[in-house]
């Protein structure tokens, strides 16, 4: 990270860039939603993408050509992060973590009722509810969930020093505070990053009820990964239909997939006729040119 | 779970049996998951519980049945790929992605409110399926099936059909449900399941207060006991009087089913292997009276076992060439009597068995393993250089007071192998190799078992011949189930016995292992891959050497 000289992004990507490099001394350039800014004729302006606080997609243009390139996304609702826009553009780069059908994501409404529904069982057993969740957007989106209902949580260092940021966007904490006070006691979630499930910190609560929270939990395999008891497919990404969708909205000549499942996405907008490659192996596509 | 008591559970019964599968994959607790199975099965009856009981534990089949599915990976695929409308190429990728073909068939099947198969529908669906021949035919069947299913159904059928349910339920687990429900002692409902081969009957007998009258059957295969290891001899100091000490030997674990003239030889994955094996059928069945023996396939040569090398040779053919027969001849070592004439001996004592087995060894037919005992470790460690010196692989010892615990690995016996630890790990993925080898499937990455998932911990290029190399390159391809360019994952199911220089811990692998200079010893098609080696073994191994 120290690595970057300049960085240019949302008022509340450099906040939390600022806050998670206290370190760094360069130059930044704060670019709110739709204001545009322009440099070697080529004009650049930044669209939500709803992955987290401040994300953004970004939308180069020069001579009637357009790049809509989206960043780690999401078009499902959720409270921190504005739904991804889908300005038309002639050329996609697009994020395909979730690349396959399998993806399939509920809404927030319904993870978020067994989210709420999986603590009070915890609480009724006489268990902590122990919270995997990355640090950055996932944590902050857990708290506000649990603290609509009531709940109390306990906040690991990563997420906990990135709750400034949030509150300055207008989200506020009540029910929180940070694990450096002490573990979480009967009543209190603990939100940790997945990271965490193997060490102290979590293991040492004798009685837990671990909870992990990811696109990841659709798979079973997960539950011995995380050593977790609920899997709750939250996820800050896009999943496979509303990867279609975006394609679709966007309407692009030609979409470039990046990331994840990059390579079977693409071959499944090929076989519905669309100008589709993978960014992650250009070789192949220098290989079908020849 | 709300059926009246007494009761078929008729239309959409197949439908309940996947949600308490399912509830029980999401509950970690023995005691959770033994009253979730306990209380589906209470209420049924007549052939829905028989035919629950066995879907429950996972094989649609009784085990005495010797019937099997065998719809391959790519069948049960191309069946999904046919009910879901996406390509082959996605249905595979998505397996890999979720890790599981079953998993991935509840992603992609639609909600489906219809009330799908009931419990007798699916039994009969499955024995078509297993009567079926043909590839195409099967597809067929399979996907006739999965129209009918809700998501949570297709998860289950297709997790039938990949054989394993991967729930963390075993078949105690089953057991202990069937003696809830019905309120009996599970060692009786454990015995009658062993006698019957067939946990379904078990159920029906436990529900009818008959399991003191399910009989023992010969022919039908048996569980093996199962011996826990020890790496020295003072482990089993304090115990040594009470042990009887034999040779280990190297060969395949079988059990001899004679009566008659008819013999049938199962392996320990339970599998009919009496046609690799004519020249042990042809002596046992020469034999006076009724008997099943516990005992080895060794290569015999000169009057001392062979390398299991050579034995190798003689696996997987079901009609072994007349040349063959003569090249590398084998025998069995009986070391163990487990009925005679009728009587079932499971509970009878060790001694008493022995002497049932010497009685059975008068006529020849077969060889007897030596009973040798040790008064003291010096005599114990002598008998396990004397055991190698004759080319066995350690000592097997065995409590002379113990009954015959079929299926169950206990400390009633022990095995002391080899110094050198190997592991026996399972094929996760394989790729080409290069030089010699190039064009051939012979690079193989291999893991060990955590829990009910493997764990990669290294990869191998050599070790066996290049016959073999192409025997499994064959098999590998049709239980790929996904690419990365030139690697394919494979269904975990291969067996390889590797050694190595050293342990070391390595965050390159996911079991958080490496070997230094892994080589493959042998195939081992004897065991399966839920008898690999754990991350517990290794991690206590590399624990042992650290303190060294």
């Amino acid at each position: 990270m120290a690595g970057h000289g300049e960085i240019w992004g949302t008022p509340e990507t450099v906040a939390i860039y600022r806050r998670r490099n206290p370190e760094w001394r360069g130059a930044a350039r704060e670019l709110p939603y739709g204001e545009g800014a322009e440099s070697l004729g080529v004009a650049l302006r930044l669209y939500p993408a709803g992955h987290v606080l401040g994300s953004a997609q970004l939308r180069f243009e020069a001579e009637e050509r357009s790049l809509l390139y989206t960043g780690d996304f999401k078009r499902r609702s959720c409270r921190t992060a504005a739904p991804a826009a889908a300005p038309p553009s002639t050329l996609l780069l697009i994020e395909t973590t979730f690349g396959l059908p399998v993806f399939r994501f509920p809404p927030l409404e319904e993870l978020e009722e067994r989210l709420v529904a999986a603590c009070r069982k915890a609480f009724e057993e006489e268990k902590t509810p122990v919270l995997l969740a990355y640090a950055l957007g996932k944590a902050q989106e857990a708290t506000l969930a649990l603290t609509a209902h009531g709940i109390p949580t306990v906040l690991h260092g990563a997420a906990w020093k990135l709750l400034p940021e949030y509150e300055a966007a207008g989200f506020a904490f009540p029910l929180s505070r940070p694990y450096e006070s002490g573990p979480p006691a009967p009543g209190e979630a603990l939100i940790a990053p997945p990271i965490c499930a193997r060490t102290p910190v979590v293991q040492k609560i004798k009685r837990r009820s671990v909870l992990y929270l990811s696109g990841w939990a659709v798979r079973e395999a997960s539950r011995a990964d995380f050593d977790a008891d609920v899997l709750l497919p939250f996820s800050d990404h896009a999943d496979f239909q509303e990867l279609l969708d975006h394609v679709a909205d966007v309407g692009p000549e030609r979409v470039l997939t990046l990331h994840g499942y990059a390579r079977d996405f693409a071959r499944i907008l090929q076989a519905r006729g669309m100008d589709a490659s993978p960014l992650s192996f250009p070789r192949e596509r220098a290989g079908e040119d020849a | 779970m709300t059926a009246p008591k007494g009761a078929s559970l008729g239309e959409g019964g197949y439908r309940l049996l996947a949600q308490t599968l399912d509830a029980v994959a999401g509950e970690r607790g023995k005691l959770a998951k033994i009253a979730l199975l306990s209380s589906v099965l209470s209420p049924l009856e007549g052939n829905d519980l028989v035919v629950a009981a066995r879907l429950l534990s996972g094989s649609p089949f009784a085990e005495w049945e010797q019937t099997v599915t065998s719809a391959g990976w790519a069948t049960v695929a191309r069946a999904v790929a046919g009910v879901t409308g996406w390509d082959l190429e996605t249905v595979g990728a998505c397996a890999l992605a979720i890790g599981d073909l079953g998993e991935a068939v509840s992603l992609l099947l639609p909600a489906n409110s219809a009330p799908g198969l009931s419990i007798s529908e699916a039994d009969e669906a499955l024995r078509g399926l297993a009567r079926q021949r043909k590839a195409a035919e099967k597809q067929a069947a399979i996907e006739a099936m999965l129209r009918r299913c809700s998501p949570v159904e297709g998860k289950y059928l297709v997790k039938t059909l990949s054989g394993g349910l991967r729930i963390g339920a075993d078949i105690t687990t089953v057991e202990e449900a069937i003696a809830l429900a019905f309120g009996r002692d599970r060692e009786a409902v454990a015995r009658a399941h062993r006698d019957s081969g067939d946990i379904g009957e078990t159920a029906r007998a436990a529900r009818e207060g008959q399991l003191a009258e399910v009989r023992f059957r010969l022919f039908h295969p048996i569980g093996f006991m199962l011996a826990s290891p020890i790496e020295e001899a003072a482990e089993v100091a304090g115990e040594l009087p009470s042990f009887a000490v034999e040779d280990k030997f190297d060969g395949i674990r079988a059990h001899a089913h004679k009566a008659g003239s008819r013999v049938a030889l199962f392996s320990r994955t339970l599998d009919d292997v009496t046609a690799q094996f004519p020249e042990i059928a042809m002596a046992l069945a020469l034999l006076p009276g009724s008997f099943l023996l516990d005992g080895e396939i060794v290569a015999y040569r000169e009057g001392r076992p062979d390398s299991f090398f050579r034995l190798q040779r003689r696996l997987g053919r079901k009609a072994p060439a007349p040349e063959l027969l003569a090249e590398i001849p084998v025998t069995f070592i009986a070391y163990d009597c487990l009925a005679r004439d009728g009587e079932p001996l499971f509970e009878a004592p060790w001694t008493a068995r022995r002497e049932a087995l010497e009685a059975a060894a008068r006529e020849g037919g077969f060889l007897l393993s030596e009973v040798f005992r040790a008064e003291g470790l010096g005599e114990l460690e002598a008998l396990f250089e004397a055991a190698r010196a004759r080319g066995n692989e350690g000592l097997m010892l065995k409590r002379t007071d113990s009954l015959y615990q079929a299926g169950k690995r206990g400390r009633a016996w022990r095995k002391w192998k080899k110094a050198l630890a190997t592991f026996d790990v399972v094929v996760t993925a394989v790729e080409q190799g290069h030089g010699k080898r190039a064009g051939m499937l012979s690079d193989y990455t291999f893991a060990v078992r955590d829990g009910e998932r493997f764990v990669n911990i290294g990869k191998a290029y050599s070790g066996l011949t290049d016959e073999e190399i192409r025997r499994l390159g064959a098999h590998f391809k049709k239980i790929t189930v996904g690419r990365y360019g030139p690697v394919r994952a494979v269904t975990p199911e291969v067996v390889l016995e590797v050694s190595f220089d050293s342990l070391q811990k390595s965050a390159r692998h996911k079991s958080g292992f490496a070997l230094r200079f892994p080589r493959i010893v042998r195939l081992r098609p004897d065991k399966t891959p839920a008898e690999a080696t754990t991350i517990e073994e290794v991690a206590r191994l590399y624990e042992k050497r650290a303190t060294r």
